[in-house]
């Protein structure tokens, strides 16, 4: 047995050698030409931290430079808790101490101005430059405007869309808590596609969770220009359940959708002009696109996203540039932290492997996405995705969202599941 | 008691890698079972493990495989696990197992 054993020791060790020794271990070569390689990862949300750090745990030796503007990233996911009152700031403040110093990863607290695609470096705004080997961007969302009459971005002092944490989130937060008792929250939904499909509807419901203990005579209405959103079903079950009637969704076909808000008057006029909604504090969460810089690059395509190839989320447009995460055309996955999270992880391994000599992996990826309708009852929708002809798809048979009419102590497991992804997901990012 | 010795087995097969563990992803070549384990580690980590989410670092590969099938089959309770299992083959649950104890 132990000289079996020595035997299979000697053999493989053999085996290494004479690989190392004739050439024929081109790939591990490779390897160490990829370790010096430079990966400029833009962006520290959930899409560019996790691809940051997994490029480190596949290949240590590799160099990582992250380009984040500001040391404190608060998550998206969790902001809802925040606006409900229940959690605070430091609640979904994430840092980057750890990718620094245990994982090595040089972060330079700055914003990307430009970025020369030929030369292969970013811009700084301090003038400075950074060249790559490979540059991956994670850029996000931003807003358009100007699809809507009446209002500009300048506005979302008064009118917050909160669609991005951080100050906009405590502004909302901070309206509603102004806000007096029988008065209205008005909430003008975005249209397809968008960050966070479940998002909008998490969030009136947690509202409507603040309102019934403090303000119950309040009332909420959301303006969509949609016919149908995400976990609908189960938002309206628990909503009939929790909240009476203080909750009105408008479907863009029974003049849910808005045309122009008129600012001063904090009022939106829908359908057709017939219908003017007064509000208290309104929430205007406009129409997104790519991330700007996304733009600025070129890398976007007519409606505003970044086209990439699925199997390993590298642009279309430039052969050593990869985006991941809401700003990209990721077929059936949806904008969410999770999905940038899976995407980053295929994104790295496809860099690593492509830098070594080696074919991209057809991967498999998922999403798991909890909503809270109050503090202690969620709902939740799980999705497993392949690469199948040309785009991420859904794997048939598998995921789907909670079952309705399922018992309260469920919908309270599914609401600890909640915290415990937040927990999970974001040590798995920035941890 | 079969299962209890299957754990212990699997413990001491991770401490006997733990010191080679942040290796491990390095000098591999990164494969599909690899990618597809990194997947569960979002919410399967030290931080989700008091909230009752399995680290699955500590459990050995055959009771993953079993669980995992148990689950994509109904045989085990679940609020999600179930949704997330039906999505991979026989094939795909085997090649991810053993990448756990690496984590």
């Amino acid at each position: 047995m132990h000289d079996f054993n020595r035997r299979n020791f000697l053999k493989v060790a053999g085996i290494s050698s004479a690989a190392a020794l004739t050439g024929i271990g081109c790939a591990a070569n490779g390897m160490r030409g990829a370790e010096k390689a430079h990966i400029v990862v833009v962006g520290g949300g959930s899409g560019g931290a996790t691809t940051a750090k997994y490029i480190k745990q596949f290949s240590p030796d590799m160099r990582v430079t992250l380009i984040e503007p500001n040391a404190t990233y608060y998550t998206c996911y969790g902001s809802n808790w925040v606006i409900g009152g229940f959690a605070g700031m430091d609640d979904i403040a994430q840092g980057y101490d750890t990718l620094r110093d245990e994982y090595g990863i040089e972060i330079i607290e700055d914003r990307v101005t430009a970025v020369d695609a030929d030369a292969r470096s970013v811009r700084l705004s301090g003038g400075d430059r950074v060249s790559y080997d490979k540059l991956v961007m994670s850029p996000g969302i931003d807003f358009r405007y100007d699809d809507m009459p009446g209002i500009s971005e300048s506005d979302a002092e008064r009118i917050p869309h909160a669609w991005k944490a951080g100050s906009q989130t405590e502004l909302l937060r901070s309206q509603l808590q102004d806000m007096p008792n029988g008065g209205v929250f008005v909430m003008v939904a975005p249209p397809n596609p968008f960050r966070c499909p479940p998002g909008p509807y998490e969030r009136v419901s947690l509202v409507a969770n603040y309102f019934k203990q403090e303000k119950p005579r309040s009332k909420i209405i959301i303006l969509d220009p949609k016919d149908g959103f995400s976990k609908q079903g189960l938002f309206e079950e628990g909503w009939a359940e929790h909240y009476g009637d203080m909750i009105e969704w408008r479907a863009g076909s029974s003049g849910g959708r808005a045309e122009e808000i008129d600012v001063s008057n904090m009022t939106v006029l829908a359908d057709s002009g017939f219908e003017r909604v007064r509000a208290d504090v309104l929430n205007f969460i406009p129409a997104q696109h790519a991330g700007q810089i996304a733009h600025d690059v070129g890398l976007t395509d007519d409606a505003g996203w970044v086209p990439v190839d699925q199997l390993t989320f590298k642009s279309e447009m430039d052969d050593n540039i990869y985006v991941l995460g809401d700003a990209s055309v990721a077929g059936a996955m949806p904008k969410s932290g999770h999905s940038a999270n899976n995407q980053g992880k295929i994104v790295a391994a496809a860099i690593v492997r492509e830098l070594a000599g080696q074919e991209p992996i057809n991967p498999s990826s998922a999403n798991t996405c909890y909503s809270l309708v109050t503090p202690d009852y969620a709902v939740s929708v799980a999705a497993v995705y392949q690469y199948q002809d040309g785009a991420m798809a859904g794997v048939s048979g598998a995921g789907g969202v909670s079952p309705s009419g399922a018992s309260t102590s469920f919908r309270r497991r599914e609401a600890e599941y909640t915290r415990a992804w937040y927990n999970g997901i974001t040590h798995d990012i920035w941890g | 008691m079969k299962k209890s010795h299957l754990y212990l087995v699997g413990l001491a097969a991770s401490l006997a890698l733990a010191g080679t563990a942040s290796q491990a992803f390095a000098d591999d070549e990164i494969t599909r079972g690899q990618l597809m384990a990194a997947s569960c580690k979002a919410c399967h980590n030290a931080a989700a493990e008091d909230d009752g989410v399995l680290k699955l670092n500590r459990i050995p590969a055959d009771v993953i495989v079993s669980q995992m099938k148990a689950f994509r089959d109904g045989d085990r309770d679940a609020t999600i696990m179930d949704r997330h299992a039906k999505g991979y083959t026989d094939e795909e649950i085997e090649s991810m197992a053993g990448y756990f104890s690496r984590f």
